[in-house]
């Protein structure tokens, strides 16, 4: 009993998926292993992920830049973050490891003193977010998605939620390079089982998995 | 399958909502006889035609809509967000 | 190699059945033969031969044994749609023999022919007899009942099905079934010369084109033609292989059309993928099958040799096979004419040529095993191994009738054509299902459909555009589609005889062995309905679904009834268009699972996996009893991350929460929590969880956990149908946070020393709720609530941190001897303290006052959801309620759903909760009871499972254990 709160070791955070080959960074637990094939699945579930809420036209629109159906990148609270318009009067900011409280500080100071009713939420560790990128990706997605991710209906900075292998996620159209990427968002505890269908409906086209990336520059 | 023309997703599959049946007022609930309660909770006209009929877009917004769809064809003339009425 | 062997009887010099010399349009490939067996004898082929056409050109005759009268069947049509030679391929049934291309080392088998195909027992002398009437099924093995499963048994042995095995794969290790969706802005169904044309003509467009083609390569009729019909399929052949936007998908079929155009299309033959499920959104679909062509009525069409014009001109033409030595060729149109030619020219011995528009006919075909004689209607009887008939042509117009058309029947054509005024804006009709042509014709109706289809297509795809708001406001505009409809030319039917029937009768329906005979009676015993005459006797039921033998099922209708052919009408064509398989329906099957952060402990401890809906919750790390003690005398931990939470915030959460349960909200302080129920508008137990209130506008609501979806979709109903003024923000929180909950009267000492907030009684009392850090990770919430009765703190970890939290419980608690126990323990723990479940001691019927909920409705507030029915029942009075109960038998646990018989042995109630109490080391029961025996202290009779009656006594209350709640208060 010579424990007391704050105890060594410190908190260790894990992501929703089950890392391969498992290791340490920022206080997160996080896959180690980097893979150079030309599609790929990564969990990005320790990057920083705040809900904002509010009026479909207003303040947190305004403020954050982005309407719902699209994705871009803004400076919030001193960084980058990915802003997500992910539903009517709904964004999702998604910045770097560790920025949850910052970023909603800097957006609470922004729409502070505004007359319509914000609220903000931060789900880093209530959300799975993992990232397939390649070529093949829209084939991936056309096994476990109905909706059409061609550049004619989400094209690069589109975002919509729908059904992926019937779990319900937010998916935002982030290439990288040229290369198709998407982001995935979805209920941390369904996480595990998304990243299992990707990786099945991937087989054909040679998926692994690879290490986190990270909030990658706008390419 | 059916295409509902969500108003602020586009046209997705009818699986991504929940059907919430024709629309209905709620009887005020302190004056309300048994009958009209009942008929609230129960009885559904069933048109074969037009019908305006409450969805829900579970897999998408999560949005209440309200949809006039004919029962026959499942031709869908408008689809309104029930709350804002944006289309 | 040639197998044209001369034949060794002197008295002829005919050529026999078998392979020819090459052939110019032959599809097999000579270089590449492979061996496969047939009922266990070994044959040869080649790479390209279908199973059919490899024994045929062995000199087969015989591939199949009829549905209901064993008669032996041989090729008919020679493709996918020959009903004669369904046989089994290894440990896959059912597949077409005219379609399957034939692998080295294929074991292939006919299907249900007992004890031989060449002799069949169950054969019985077919139209003669009346044992299998019309209807002989429904008339015959009616009565008695019992006997269902005995006749059921007897009849199976007579079906003509293959042998399944449980293997999913296909048969083939490795391969999987799968599925993926398209979203094509053309589709077109059929890869003959005008759907090669149209598809063309819409890639030019501009459009996305899926060209889906059921043969194994395009160009349909072009294949089995001359010369000139090869060129033309040659330059078709490079014009769509230029065309980037075109998927070509042979051997594939689209095999339903659905509601705003969704097609679903099987591919088959795909490295690796056994059969994949093409879902495709198509903007338009172009259809495009061509013509089927039609067998003719008469007594002896279904005899081995009777085939098909087309089914000789493939086999010649295709697969380089000589269908037989001396034919008879009945033939009414130039395709008839062609192929006498083809035969001609095959060695094969032109015995009679029967020119149906000189008005001679067919009357019947002799012979027993296969065709050996045909008697003419001129009186002519003549001796032949082949007779081929060509008379007529049948547009397959199901999938424009899945679209909403009726077709129409044309006397002058013989045939029925879609009707264009009833044909959907996203749904068009090219090729031979229209009208006839030359290849030109043919390819300039087609290329204007494929350009009118494209048109569509992009005004489609424009309204998506603008619909949908990915785009964004900056996207490049899409391109403006042109108003003006393309300008069609006119395709027309040629005119041709009208010959479904002979003088005599003969099969109708060559699956199900329907014979017009069989029509004639239905329709004289009363079935004078198409729709009525296809279910009584099953005409067009079997798996060609009408494509060979509806034009002739409604000629003979019509006859029958005395009607025409279009006051008579077609049945309705449904999906599937052609057989699929349930491989490929099933496909890739999506059932989402859920864990908690914890539940790589669980499995490394031992426990029991138990399936609670999406979850994988542990049932018991070993033995239940001793974790409930472990927790009645120490400290437990359990993990209840499935508890529904979720985050309200705004100021008018107070009012959401008294519009949803049926108890009382607006005085909950900051830091408090209240139990609480919901009903549904008819009054009935929806849900129920505890609430707190973090902050002024702030809550978290916890619901049940098979609930927590149901409850969420209810909360924003209310708020955006009812009450959108109301500012209340809704976020599930479920799986944000790992929920742990530490119960047991060493629960406080366990908890605290590993978090920051004072957990005196004094500071932090019963149903009160903190925010602080546990094992260090900031931001968890902890409810003082009890399920299980004892002392306890459910705390709410960020669920990154949740294992973190749980070994740090673990690793602090285990001088104290801290337990993890599971499911089963807690519904132990919560039934000795007569804790309900709703949807286990509720279910779809119980309102809440049977609910002994009395205590927490406040029908003095204005309005709940569910009010009016409440008021009613208080009014009325209870018809059942839930008691606890204990059975007079301590050892005896009457199993849950079992009845409780009032004195007079009426059903009173039932048992709906009951497990043996590891702390009273008694069985302990809930149920639902009438209240006129829910007094306490009443003795009821339970019946158990195995019929033994047992007595049990109501109690006070509904708590076996600690019933003052003494315990959790402290």
């Amino acid at each position: 009993m010579s424990d007391t709160h704050g105890t060594a070791p410190g908190p260790l955070a894990r992501g929703a998926l089950e890392p391969r080959v498992a290791a340490t960074r920022s206080g997160w637990v996080v896959d180690a292993r980097r893979s150079v094939a030309d599609l790929v699945l990564s969990d990005e579930s320790p990057l920083a992920k705040v809900l904002v809420k509010g009026p479909v036209t207003g303040a947190p629109g305004s403020v954050l830049g982005t309407s719902s159906g699209r994705a871009a990148r803004t400076e919030v609270g001193g960084g980058t973050a990915l802003v997500v318009g992910s539903g009517p009067g709904e964004w999702l900011v998604v910045g770097p490891v560790g920025t949850a409280a910052a970023t909603v500080a800097a957006i609470e100071r922004t729409v502070s003193g505004r007359p319509e009713f914000v609220s903000l939420i931060d789900l880093t560790h209530g959300r799975a977010l993992m990232r397939l990128t390649g070529s093949r990706a829209p084939s991936v997605l056309a096994k476990v998605c109905a909706v059409d991710v061609e550049d004619a209906v989400v094209p690069n900075g589109g975002a919509f939620r729908s059904s992926v292998a019937t779990v319900v996620t937010d998916v935002v159209r982030d290439d990288r390079d040229g290369t198709p990427s998407f982001l995935l968002h979805c209920e941390r505890s369904t996480g595990q089982f998304l990243s299992e269908a990707l990786l099945d409906a991937g087989e054909e086209y040679g998926i692994e998995t690879t290490t986190l990336v990270g909030l990658v520059p706008e390419g | 399958m059916m295409l509902l023309p969500c108003p602020w997703c586009g046209p997705r599959n009818a699986t991504e909502f929940r059907y919430g049946g024709a629309t209905g007022a709620r009887p005020d609930p302190v004056s309300a006889t048994p009958q009209q309660w009942r008929e609230y909770l129960y009885t559904q006209t069933n048109p074969l035609g037009w019908s305006r009929e409450g969805w829900y877009h579970r897999a998408g917004c999560r949005r209440y809509i309200t949809v006039e769809r004919h029962t026959g064809t499942n031709e869908v003339r408008s689809a309104l967000d029930t709350a804002t009425e944006d289309g | 190699m040639s197998l044209t062997t001369p034949d060794p009887t002197p008295t002829t010099t005919r050529a026999r059945p078998g392979r020819l010399a090459p052939q110019p349009g032959e599809v097999i490939d000579r270089r590449r033969p492979v061996t496969f067996t047939w009922n266990g004898v070994t044959h040869r082929g080649f790479r390209g031969d279908t199973i059919a056409s490899a024994l045929a050109a062995s000199g087969e005759r015989v591939f199949s044994r009829s549905y209901k009268y064993h008669r032996p069947r041989g090729l008919l049509t020679a493709d996918f749609l020959d009903p004669g030679c369904s046989v089994q391929v290894g440990d896959e049934p059912n597949v077409r023999g005219g379609h399957r291309l034939v692998e080295d080392g294929m074991v292939v088998s006919s299907q249900n022919t007992w004890p031989s195909l060449k002799f069949d027992v169950k054969a019985v002398n077919g139209l003669a007899g009346r044992f299998l009437a019309p209807g002989f099924y429904y008339k015959t093995f009616i009565k008695p009942q019992r006997l269902w499963p005995l006749y059921e048994k007897v009849l199976r042995r007579f079906v003509h099905a293959g042998e399944i095995t449980a293997d999913v794969s296909g048969g083939v290790p490795g391969e999987t079934f799968d599925k993926r969706y398209a979203h094509p802005d053309v589709v077109v169904a059929g890869g003959g010369p005008a759907g090669m044309a149209a598809a063309v003509a819409a890639a030019l467009a501009g459009s996305r084109v899926m060209l889906v083609e059921e043969e194994h390569e395009l160009g349909g009729h072009l294949r089995w033609g001359d010369a000139d019909d090869r060129e033309a399929l040659r330059d078709l052949r490079a014009q769509v292989a230029a065309e980037p936007g075109i998927e070509v998908l042979t051997n594939s079929v689209v095999s339903g059309r659905f509601d705003d155009n969704w097609l679903s299309i099987v591919q088959r033959g795909l490295p690796q993928v056994f059969e994949r499920l093409i879902k495709a959104r198509a903007a338009t679909m172009i259809v495009a099958p061509g013509l089927i062509e039609r067998p003719y009525v008469f007594e002896g069409n279904d005899l081995p040799g009777v085939m098909l014009s087309t089914a000789v001109r493939r086999l010649i033409n295709l697969y380089a096979v000589r269908p037989g030595s001396r034919a008879v060729v009945l033939t009414a149109n130039p395709e008839g004419d062609a192929a006498v030619e083809d035969l001609r020219r095959a060695g094969v011995e032109i015995a009679a040529v029967v020119d149906a528009r000189a008005g001679d006919t067919v009357v019947r075909a002799t012979g027993r095993s296969e065709v050996t004689g045909v008697e003419l209607s001129t009186g002519a009887r003549i001796a032949c191994d082949l007779l081929v008939t060509a008379v007529g042509w049948t547009a397959p117009t199901s999938l424009l009738n899945m679209a909403g058309d009726r077709p129409v029947y044309r006397p002058q054509a013989a045939r029925f054509l879609p009707d264009p005024q009833r044909m959907p804006e996203n749904v068009l009709a090219t090729g031979g299902i229209v009208g006839d042509g030359t290849v030109t014709e043919l390819v300039a109706h087609a290329t204007a459909i494929g350009r009118e289809a494209a048109r569509r297509a992009a005004a489609r795809a424009r309204a998506i555009g603008e619909a949908v708001p990915t785009r964004g406001g900056d996207a490049p505009a899409l391109p403006n589609p042109d108003p003006t409809p393309v300008d069609v030319p006119v395709l027309a039917p040629a005119d041709h005889p009208e010959l479904f029937q002979g003088s005599t009768h003969g099969f109708v329906d060559f699956c199900e062995d329907v014979s017009s005979k069989d029509l004639v009676i239905a329709v004289k015993e009363g079935y004078d309905s198409i729709e009525l005459v296809k279910r009584y006797t099953t005409v067009t039921m079997g798996p060609t679904q009408g494509k060979l033998e509806t034009v002739n099922t409604v000629a003979i209708v019509a006859a029958a009834t005395g009607r025409t052919m279009a006051e008579t009408g077609t049945t309705t064509w449904r999906p599937m268009y052609a057989p699929v398989t349930l491989g490929a329906l099933a496909g890739r099957i999506h059932e989402p699972v859920r864990y908690s952060p914890m539940q790589s402990w669980h499995e490394r401890h031992g426990a029991t996996p138990l399936v609670a809906g999406q979850w994988i919750r542990p049932e018991h790390y070993g033995d239940p009893a001793a974790e409930v003690r472990a927790v009645r005398t120490g400290v437990g931990i359990i993990d209840v991350t499935p508890i529904g939470k979720l985050d309200l915030r705004g100021p008018d959460v107070a009012q959401l929460l008294n519009l949803l349960y049926v108890n009382k909200w607006s005085k909950l302080g900051i830091g408090r929590v209240r139990y609480g129920v919901m009903c549904a508008e008819d009054g009935v137990v929806m849900d129920d969880g505890v609430t707190g209130r973090l902050g002024e506008d702030h809550y978290l609501m916890s619901t049940t956990s098979s609930g927590a979806a149901t409850v969420w979709e209810w909360v924003e109903d209310w708020l955006q149908t009812a009450h959108p003024d109301w500012r209340v923000h809704v976020t599930p929180v479920t799986t944000a946070y790992a929920s742990i909950n530490v119960a047991g009267p060493r629960s406080r000492e366990l908890l605290a020393g590993l978090t920051n907030v004072d957990l005196s009684a004094d500071a932090f009392g019963y149903m009160q709720v903190r925010t602080g850090a546990v094992a260090g990770v900031d931001d968890c919430v902890l409810w003082r609530i009890g399920f299980t009765g004892e002392l306890s703190y459910e705390i709410h970890v960020p669920a990154s941190y949740g294992l973190h939290a749980w070994e740090r419980l673990m690793a602090h608690g285990a001088d104290l001897g801290v337990q993890p126990f599971g499911v089963e323990a807690q519904r132990i723990l919560r039934l000795e303290k007569g804790h309900f479940i709703v949807g286990q001691d509720t279910d779809g019927l119980t309102r809440a006052y049977s609910g002994a909920l009395d205590w927490a409705i406040k029908l003095d507030k204005d309005d709940f959801v569910g009010k009016p029915e409440l008021v009613w029942q208080q009014e009325q009075g209870v018809t059942t309620q839930l008691v606890a109960l204990q059975p007079d038998d301590r050892t005896t646990v009457p199993e849950e759903a079992s009845q409780i018989l009032a004195a007079d042995g009426r059903i009173a109630g039932r048992i709906t909760s009951s497990r043996m109490s590891p702390t009273l080391g008694r069985s302990i029961c809930l149920g639902q009871l009438e209240p006129a025996l829910a007094a306490p202290g009443t003795v009821v009779t339970v019946r158990l499972v195995d019929g033994r009656d047992i007595g049990a006594t109501v109690i006070e209350g509904l708590a076996h254990v600690d019933p003052e709640g003494a315990r959790q208060r402290v």
